[in-house]
């Protein structure tokens, strides 16, 4: 697919879909897709307990990456599907392996500890649990904050500088082998 | 007039807010725990920002969260609600140091005006009536002795830094005073981390009635009459009305006159509510004063037919109140019951979960302040407020009939979920309760009748 899905379509296919989940807690049902257009997302649920998985069944980006890039309060992006954002896009990532890196606080995102000072870590990188990949910064007081499992970083989700909200996704680290 | 408003609550008051900022034509901004990341201010408000997880001291307290919130979206200012940070006077002086208003009086105004035995001195300084006692705390057990004689018993002896009737006890023989004076100061330091406590006499029956004033920067003030809020469990308001059916026309005037007057005399900016006790011989004495906008407003805004929380927004901005005192005219009686969620059957234990049911009553004169809807999970990290239900009409018993109809189609329902709705209805069947005959001890009677209906 070259365009990338209509962020209204996206949003009410996302609404559509975490319905269903709710509706169909306790049911037998195990795998159902909901699509609209070229936008498509298939849900299969796992363990009774656990939350159910969101798989993109066309080989495309998973289709929580636009959401989840876009989980700053935009304009144009409701509420809804932003609150939604921080657990789905967790859940997309889980599914394709990527361990989320979330923002413990809000404050504003820095990839180093200064202007003048090398990032903590770039895209390609092997990092270990604990090391420190990057900063929020509150109220004069910088954050660290740390990768929870060892990861290879696979991308830097939000812009040096970005204010960020509290569950919002830094960085996604690819989990070690 | 502020272009963005960031809600520093949740819940119910959260909503509130916003239905006002909407009104007034200002972008809101409401900030949300994880377990209120589908709750209705999220919704309705412009914008919604994550704070952090659940629990407050995390989230709706985490001062950090909350001004990295307003100054992420570019908030102008920032509404507190009740609770929480509202009457932190820390919170009201770092949202100024970030360059944000907030919404309530300066905070070395909240300060002077929070500690209960200052607040007293500036009142009585004022002219307002205060209860015979003590100004200073007390410092000795001796002193305690001396100054409990003099006032006459029985006396109540009061931590400086309490509330919510914690740190207080009551003393009816002169035997006691030296041993609860004790105690009292030791309870204090243990809860409160302030052992201060001060000596004042003690109303065996007396009305809770508190006056809602608001005071803008330009040295105006105006009442909006006052509240009668007796109905307490544990000194939790229950029911609330307005007026107070013990207050002639010319009572009301002169302690609408003199609250007015006390919270301009320490430069009181914003809604706040003067709390007295009316006694039987319908004398008033000032306790406290509460520098918020208050749970039970709605019954003021009945009566008055004006929005107390957009002239609250409109006077932090810097404009001066739209109303003048001779403008505002009251009309009928209103009533507000708090349907919470809870087990009156079992001691009132919360009974939370998730809401499957919920249908509001709607009709004449019936409004009801709530966040919830179905689907909504009434969680057990914050308080039990499912709905407040205010009703008015043109006097008290049409307004308790309304109040029961309304009660009555109130539907809310859900696995494990109980209401305080029948122990509402109970209450305003109660022949001592219709009869306007309720003071602070109301409930405590009614409890004990209720059980003796029960048991026979």
């Amino acid at each position: 697919m070259s365009d990338k899905p209509d962020a209204e379509l996206l949003q009410s296919v996302w609404a559509e879909a975490r319905d269903l989940v709710k509706k169909l807690e306790g049911s037998t049902v195990q795998r159902f897709a909901v699509q609209a257009g070229d936008c498509k997302i298939e849900i299969e649920r796992g363990m009774p307990t656990a939350p159910p998985a969101a798989i993109d069944s066309n080989g495309m980006q998973p289709i929580t990456t636009p959401i989840a890039a876009g989980a700053g309060p935009g304009p144009g992006v409701a509420p809804e599907a932003r609150a939604a954002s921080g657990v789905f896009s967790a859940i997309g990532a889980e599914v394709d392996n990527r361990v989320p890196v979330l923002a413990p606080l809000v404050g504003t995102f820095y990839r180093s500890s200064g202007p003048d000072a090398k990032p903590f870590c770039e895209v390609g990188d092997v990092v270990e649990a604990g090391q420190v990949v990057c900063i929020v910064e509150a109220m004069k007081l910088m954050n660290e904050v740390t990768a929870p499992e060892k990861g290879k970083v696979a991308e830097i989700a939000v812009e040096n500088g970005d204010p960020v909200e509290f569950d919002q996704v830094l960085v996604y680290l690819e989990p070690a082998e | 007039m502020f272009e963005k408003v960031l809600i520093a609550n949740r819940g119910e008051i959260a909503v509130r807010v916003a239905r006002a900022c909407r009104e007034l034509g200002i972008k809101s901004v409401a900030v949300y725990s994880r377990a209120d990341a589908e709750s209705a201010v999220v919704r309705i408000a412009d914008e919604a920002v994550n704070i952090g997880p659940p629990a407050v001291g995390k989230s709706y307290l985490h001062i950090p969260n909350i001004i990295g919130a307003a100054l992420k979206t570019g908030a102008d200012a920032v509404h507190p609600g009740y609770g929480f940070l509202s009457e932190d006077p820390y919170f009201a002086e770092i949202c100024a140091d970030s360059g944000l208003t907030f919404i309530g009086p300066r905070p070395e105004v909240m300060e002077r005006v929070g500690d209960k035995a200052i607040a007293r001195e500036l009142m009585q300084d004022a002219g307002l009536p205060l209860l015979p006692g003590t100004i200073e705390p007390v410092a000795t057990a001796d002193a305690a002795q001396e100054i409990a004689d003099g006032i006459g018993y029985p006396v109540i002896i009061k931590a400086v830094a309490g509330g919510g009737g914690r740190g207080m006890n009551v003393v009816w023989k002169r035997e006691d005073l030296v041993r609860l004076y004790t105690t009292t100061r030791a309870t204090a330091q243990a809860i409160f981390k302030n052992s201060a406590v001060y000596i004042e006499r003690y109303l065996p029956a007396p009305r809770h009635t508190e006056v809602q004033l608001i005071c803008d920067s330009q040295g105006n003030g105006a009442y909006f009459y006052e509240r009668d809020c007796s109905v307490q469990r544990r000194h939790q308001k229950l029911i609330e009305e307005a007026p107070s059916i013990h207050l002639n026309a010319e009572q009301r005037r002169d302690i609408g006159e003199r609250a007015v007057k006390g919270a301009l005399s320490v430069g009181y900016t914003g809604a706040g509510t003067m709390e007295f006790l009316l006694d039987e011989d319908g004398s008033l004495y000032f306790m406290e004063m509460n520098a918020r906008i208050q749970v039970e407003h709605p019954v003021s805004e009945m009566i008055t037919g004006v929005d107390l929380i957009q002239e609250q927004i409109r006077v932090a901005s810097g404009e001066a109140l739209s109303v003048k005192q001779e403008d505002i005219q009251l009309s009928g009686h209103a009533i507000e019951c708090r349907v919470n969620a809870e087990n009156p059957a079992n001691n009132f234990a919360p009974a939370a979960g998730r809401l499957d049911t919920y249908v509001a009553p709607g009709g004449p004169w019936t409004r009801v302040d709530s966040h919830c809807y179905p689907g909504w999970m009434i969680s057990p990290y914050y308080d039990s407020l499912i709905a407040k239900l205010i009703v008015w009409a043109p006097d008290r018993l049409s307004a308790i009939e309304r109040m029961e109809r309304s009660l009555r189609e109130f539907q809310i329902d859900g696995r494990g979920i109980h209401t305080t709705i029948p122990f509402h209805l109970s209450v305003l069947a109660d022949e001592q309760f219709r009869s306007g005959e309720v003071s602070t001890n109301f409930l405590e009677g009614f409890m004990e009748r209720q059980q003796q209906v029960a048991a026979a």
